[in-house]
């Protein structure tokens, strides 16, 4: 079945490897733009990441992936190139915008040339790294040291001109947040070219997939952003699941539900309370901020952990909930619903906040689309994307759920896009709940063996947006590579357009109407 | 002598007060945020424990830098040293005059966004601007509230004014044009003293500071003496509010039952205007930037409409 779903996806001429609900095909270097372009234009595939993998030792050749969602039919098309012999490849980022840090990535991290790329400065390693020193290279020296360097500085965008000036910010900030730095190009107090860099949360993650023991990768995806580690080790053992062909029991699907959308409640709770409290709305922040504890502790009771950290096993989750658990979180989720809306309802009569809110920071559909935006900002543009909906894991198929939408784009659209999320998952986990099966809730599997020389894509839909993990093994079964696509790492490159026209004192606020992992897009 | 001795007491009553006022408005506000908050004696602590701590100036840093505490801080002392708090006295003193008040104040204002531009950090920069935009504008609103004031009391001088309008009990009709200048005055008092909705003093966020973004290169002792000042021009605000719009219970007399009543509703009156900052904040979100002006032109146009009833 899934085989003919397929075929009508790839061009003639191709010979596709199909298997699970992916489809590998091979295409020559040079025919890989016309592919992947006339792909791009196709409206229900969606690029989900460009993806490259370092074979020299078992193939003699690097590959690059360039993987493509089917949503609704759940199925990914994925044609890959080969580079036997060169380090360069033809860029797609001149015809697709949203390839341009795929590439960028790639280039810094396996030292491939994408030709033709318009920026050829290096992506998240900074100046102190040493050139011609590629971490992802299955040669490189993980546990090593590299010398340090002293490289020349980052060229960053620049408008000249009478009464311009730039503004250097971060690093370091004044509160207690992730480092990351800002570079504003501002005519008086009016942002004129906003760019973000990043990388200074670099921590090597994806190197470390590759080396530790598979129990210790679970944890590893915990911790690639804080605030997201249920989706992430959800999405990672769920492609470690299929890849080993373990199936994870019902009732660990409809657990795993539940925790996400507590995750999900968690930070959304407190993206709203700070987004209130930048603006100076006092009273929304510590409500927000309360909301978000109460929360919190509603995890902590049921797992033993405030983030959810050591919930997601491969095989199931280690934590159940009995039903008295449950009849007294339905209480409890109730009593928070409702303190969330006379909040909400006191919020939205406040003038002085709306004013703030209303038209800015506004991202427009054509950046959106020409980034990949997704999550919160591409919802608070109207244009429904939701992984739980469009690519269903866990038992999302089973229940009952619309997408939260808004119209405009700006800081008050994202802050309703989240409002509408808080029902909705508050109403998720009411159905997880009344339709949970009783069984076990882990597949203790023994030994573990997985596929071999296999691609897995899994995609989990986080509290900020979707996210895609790309497990591969060797021909041993081992894990040979982990790619990990936050969607902080699409949604960084929007949110400089997002600046311009607004004032310097709002961008704060605009920053955390995104609210973007450091974390997650440094890996 | 018994004048100066008098006068001294009253010229050290702000800044031994003020960090108690930023206190009680902040308890005030994490009660209202349903938070048990600092104890209102924190700002106390916290000004001992910078005095004590090591500085951090920049190498770039000039003179001003160095200097510019001294002189803000100097300049909220002689500010306060002309302003009525609970006696009047030294009614005829020129360093009381309107105009002298608001030119001492506004040196402190110089000196203050001189030292955010000095070291050359680019928040300095933007709070100084900022600072300059918003006390340019405000100066007006505050200068004709006072002055409808001086009208009806027919002197510039705060002394004078406060002893007209607690002594003569003015027609009814003043009634009005005597609110309408308060209403000017408080928006300038807030704007003066970078408070909602013109700037946030909780806030951590370095791009939307004004007030703060001028002192934060500032370490030390020399952070404790702008963090004083800008406490003690709070306080200066808040008793001139209190004493020229609002002068029950100043002491005439000189006696020691009246100068203890007169600190009495001193203290009552702060307490008041504490209260209705603080409410405030908790209340309405901050302005955005570019239409603070348009609010600083309502204190401006108040106040020029109060004149006009007066004259007329």
């Amino acid at each position: 079945m899934a085989l003919n779903n397929v075929k009508k996806y790839i061009p003639q001429g191709y010979n596709a490897r199909v298997s699970g609900n992916a489809a590998f095909f091979e295409v020559p270097m040079g025919e890989i733009v016309q592919v992947v372009l006339s792909f791009a234009k196709l409206e229900q595939m969606q690029l989900k990441i460009i993806t490259a993998s370092d074979e020299r030792k078992e193939q003699r050749c690097f590959k690059i992936f360039y993987i493509f969602g089917i949503p609704k039919e759940h199925l990914f098309i994925i044609p890959f190139i080969r580079l036997e012999g060169t380090e360069e490849f033809p860029s797609v980022a001149p015809g697709i915008h949203e390839a341009w840090n795929y590439e960028r990535k790639i280039a810094a991290f396996f030292g491939l040339k994408p030709v033709g790329h318009p920026d050829s400065r290096r992506l998240m390693l900074h100046e102190n790294w040493p050139d011609n020193l590629y971490p992802l290279r299955k040669d490189f020296p993980w546990n090593s040291r590299p010398a340090h360097a002293n490289g020349k500085g980052y060229a960053f965008e620049k408008i000249e001109g009478e009464g311009v000036y730039e503004i250097p910010v971060g690093p370091i900030h004044a509160g207690i947040i992730e480092p990351g730095h800002f570079r504003f190009n501002v005519a008086g107090e009016e942002i004129l070219l906003l760019e973000a860099r990043l990388g200074y949360t670099h921590k090597g993650t994806e190197k470390l997939f590759e080396t530790l023991p598979l129990q210790d990768k679970v944890r590893l995806s915990e911790k690639i952003s804080g605030d997201s580690s249920f989706s992430h080790s959800l999405a990672f053992c769920q492609a470690v699941e299929i890849l080993a062909g373990i199936k994870a029991p019902d009732r660990s699907a409809f657990l795993r539900v539940v925790y996400a959308e507590l995750e999900r409640l968690s930070n959304h709770f407190g993206d709203i309370a700070f987004i209130m409290l930048d603006t100076g709305f006092n009273f929304g922040g510590a409500h927000g901020a309360r909301l978000r504890e109460m929360t919190m502790r509603i995890a902590d009771r049921l797992t033993g952990s405030r983030f959810l950290r050591g919930v997601n096993a491969i095989g199931g989750v280690t934590k159940d909930i009995a039903s008295q658990e449950q009849e007294w979180l339905l209480r409890e989720l109730k009593h928070i619903e409702k303190d969330f809306s006379e909040v909400i309802s006191i919020a939205q009569e406040s003038e002085s906040l709306l004013n703030r809110l209303k038209k800015t920071g506004v991202l427009s559909q054509e950046t959106a689309l020409a980034h990949g935006v997704v999550g919160v900002p591409r919802r608070a543009l109207g244009m429904p994307i939701d992984a739980r909906i469009q690519y269903p894991y866990a038992a999302y198929a089973d229940l009952d759920k619309e997408i939260a939408l808004a119209e405009g784009g700006d800081v008050y659209a994202r802050f309703l896009v989240r409002v509408k999320e808080v029902h909705t998952s508050c109403n998720l986990i009411k159905q997880a709940l009344e339709r949970i099966p009783q069984g076990k809730i882990l597949t203790e599997g023994g030994n573990i063996s997985l596929q071999k020389e296999e691609m897995i894509i899994s995609i989990v839909e986080g509290w900020r947006g979707e996210i895609v993990h790309v497990v591969s093994t060797d021909s041993h079964g081992q894990i040979a590579r982990v790619d990990v696509r936050d969607p902080s790492f699409l949604n960084w490159a929007a949110l400089g357009h997002a600046g311009p026209g607004n004032i310097v004192p709002d961008f704060p606020l605009i920053n955390k109407s995104f609210n973007l992992s450091y974390s997650g897009n440094d890996l | 002598m018994a004048y100066i001795i008098l006068w001294i007491i009253q010229l050290l009553l702000i800044p031994l007060f003020s960090p108690l006022c930023v206190g009680i408005i902040r308890k005030i506000k994490a009660r209202m945020q349903n938070r048990q908050g600092a104890s209102i004696f924190q700002p106390y602590k916290d000004l001992w424990k910078l005095l004590h701590k090591d500085e951090v100036i920049s190498q770039d840093a000039s003179w001003v830098f160095r200097f510019a505490p001294f002189v803000v801080f100097g300049a909220t002392l002689a500010a306060a040293a002309g302003i009525p708090t609970v006696t009047i006295l030294m009614a005829q003193s020129f360093t009381s005059d309107i105009i002298v008040f608001i030119g001492v104040l506004a040196v402190g204002t110089f000196f203050l966004a001189l030292a955010g531009m000095d070291t050359g950090s680019a928040f300095g920069g933007f709070g100084s601007s900022r600072e300059m935009t918003i006390s340019a504008l405000a100066e007006g609103g505050l200068m004709f509230s006072l002055l409808a004031l001086a009208f009806l009391a027919e002197t510039t001088n705060l002394f004078g004014i406060a002893e007209a309008m607690a002594s003569s009990v003015f027609a009814l009709a003043s009634l009005l044009p005597i609110g309408l200048a308060f209403g000017g005055f408080f928006i300038a008092l807030l704007a003066e003293t970078a408070r909602f909705p013109f700037d946030n003093p909780a806030t951590h966020l370095e791009l939307t500071m004004i007030h703060e973004a001028m002192i934060l290169e500032y370490s030390g002792k020399r952070l404790a003496l702008m963090e004083w000042a800008s406490a003690n021009k709070l306080m200066i605000f808040m008793t001139l509010g209190a004493s020229v719009f609002f002068p029950f219970g100043i002491d005439f007399s000189l006696s020691a039952v009246g100068i203890t009543m007169g600190m009495l509703a001193w203290g009552v009156k702060i307490f008041v205007f504490c209260c209705a900052i603080a409410i405030l904040e908790s209340s309405m979100a901050k302005l955005r930037f570019f239409r603070l002006p348009d609010l600083l032109l309502i204190s401006f146009i108040l106040s020029v409409v109060a004149i006009g009833l007066i004259i007329a």
